[in-house]
């Protein structure tokens, strides 16, 4: 059974290249376009790994981050943060809110599919 | 800017909102036109992948040298068959050659019945002769030596046409045997005509396949490699999202520094210009971003730096 990935991002077009080569990879892949609609795809369903843009209109991908480190449900999912922000007292922020791993944009999709496998929920 | 204390500071910052729309209206059209090119990228990249899954060429390739196997095995049984029709029929002529060897017998046979004949005749030539030294005693001995002796030219008359007989049969094995190896012969030679013409149609069936199954893994190949192009491709188109960042920003801080200077002096608009410089650097999203407000150039974006916590 294919693993399955929630992908948060506000770019369509982050979101078709990061879905090409997950789904090529061979993962399932659910999105959303903001960190509110992240959390209403938090629905029950297995979700085995989260990568998440941080800046996004409605709730931003920290926030977002936070919010599923509080879910009981979803707490233990590792989340990968896919960002334009390489500033390291914003992926401090990432990391003591639950963050697994950073990778700054532009990402090439094998550097992303690379840390997936190292990360992804057996 | 007049310098002026009082003068309104209409201005330069009056073009603010000006440019801020300007910039808002190039941002929106670009993000719209690489959202599109990303759809149809990525709806090139699945039909793509559809292609290449249906067209599949291992599979395909294993068919038609298995095909090409079973036909060349089914064809090698039909030569086979040929083969042990020419050989079964070759038992049937050597078998026909051993009576050949009978006849021989049968003549041998023949000869000595006629010798029996021709004795016999001569001994009723004797009896006949004694039986007139006998006179009239003699003479019931007389009528059986006359009887033995039209006996015996029945049985010379009777070793002669068996011996033409097998003659006759004698020849017509012979016969057999000629035409049996002129038959064999040629059928050698049909046997052996088929089997070129069934290698040589095996060949061209290889050839075809072989050269269908190049044509479809070129093909494969190239199918491929466009495809890693067009997803190379999609990857360079994420400078929208970047781009997209940055000039929201600035078209952000343009609407806030331009609220904040409405309605008030130059000298008030200076100053809420200087304080505004100092807060924009909280609102920056990327490196670059940082790099150009403090006036340093940069040209190179740092790609997919993976970071683990």
């Amino acid at each position: 059974m294919a693993k399955r990935i929630l992908l948060v991002d506000d770019s369509a077009s982050v979101r078709t290249v990061a879905g090409i080569a997950l789904r090529g990879a061979g993962y399932e892949v659910v999105e959303a376009s903001n960190g509110q609609e992240g959390l209403a795809q938090l629905n029950g369903e297995r979700i085995h790994l989260i990568i998440s843009d941080v800046n996004m209109p409605v709730l931003d991908g920290i926030g977002f981050l936070k919010e599923v480190k509080k879910h009981p449900s979803y707490k233990f999912t590792p989340v990968i943060m896919l960002t334009t922000e390489a500033g390291e007292d914003k992926k401090q922020e990432g990391r003591a809110a639950g963050a697994k791993a950073w990778i700054t944009k532009p990402f090439q999709p094998a550097v992303m599919l690379d840390a997936v496998s190292k990360l992804v929920m057996a | 800017m007049n310098g002026s204390q009082d003068a309104p500071a209409d201005g330069i910052f009056g073009l603010l909102p000006i440019w801020s729309r300007h910039i808002e209206t190039s941002r929106k059209q670009t993000e719209d036109a690489i959202v599109a090119l990303t759809a149809r990228f990525s709806g090139i990249v699945q039909r793509i992948d559809t292609a290449l899954n249906t067209s599949g060429t291992g599979a395909q390739q294993t068919d038609a040298h298995a095909e090409a196997q079973r036909s060349r095995q089914d064809l090698a049984l039909v030569v086979d068959a040929l083969k042990a029709i020419q050989l079964s029929r070759n038992e049937l002529v050597e078998q026909i050659r051993t009576l050949s060897a009978y006849t021989a017998e049968l003549q041998k046979m023949a000869t000595e019945v006629d010798q029996i004949g021709f004795r016999t005749n001569i001994l009723s030539l004797n009896a006949a002769i004694e039986a007139a030294h006998a006179g009239e005693s003699g003479k019931g001995f007389a009528v059986v030596a006359t009887e033995v002796r039209s006996l015996s030219n029945a049985a010379r008359d009777t070793g002669k046409q068996i011996t033409r007989k097998v003659g006759l049969i004698n020849d017509a094995l012979s016969a057999i045997g000629r035409t049996n190896e002129e038959v064999a012969a040629r059928d050698d030679q049909t046997v052996r005509a088929s089997d070129e013409r069934i290698r040589a149609v095996i060949a061209r069936f290889e050839d075809s396949t072989e050269m269908l199954a190049a044509a479809a893994r070129r093909s494969h190949e190239e199918s491929g490699a466009i495809k890693a192009e067009i997803c190379e491709s999609l990857v360079q188109l994420q400078f929208q999202d970047r781009v997209g960042q940055i000039l929201a920003q600035v078209t952000a801080s343009m609407n806030d520094l331009s609220a904040q200077t409405a309605h008030t002096t130059t000298e008030e608009a200076d100053q809420a210009a200087r304080e505004h410089a100092d807060r924009m650097l909280s609102t920056y999203t990327t490196q670059e971003q940082k790099l150009n407000h403090q006036g340093i150039e940069t040209t190179e974006v740092e790609q997919s730096a993976v970071t683990f916590f």
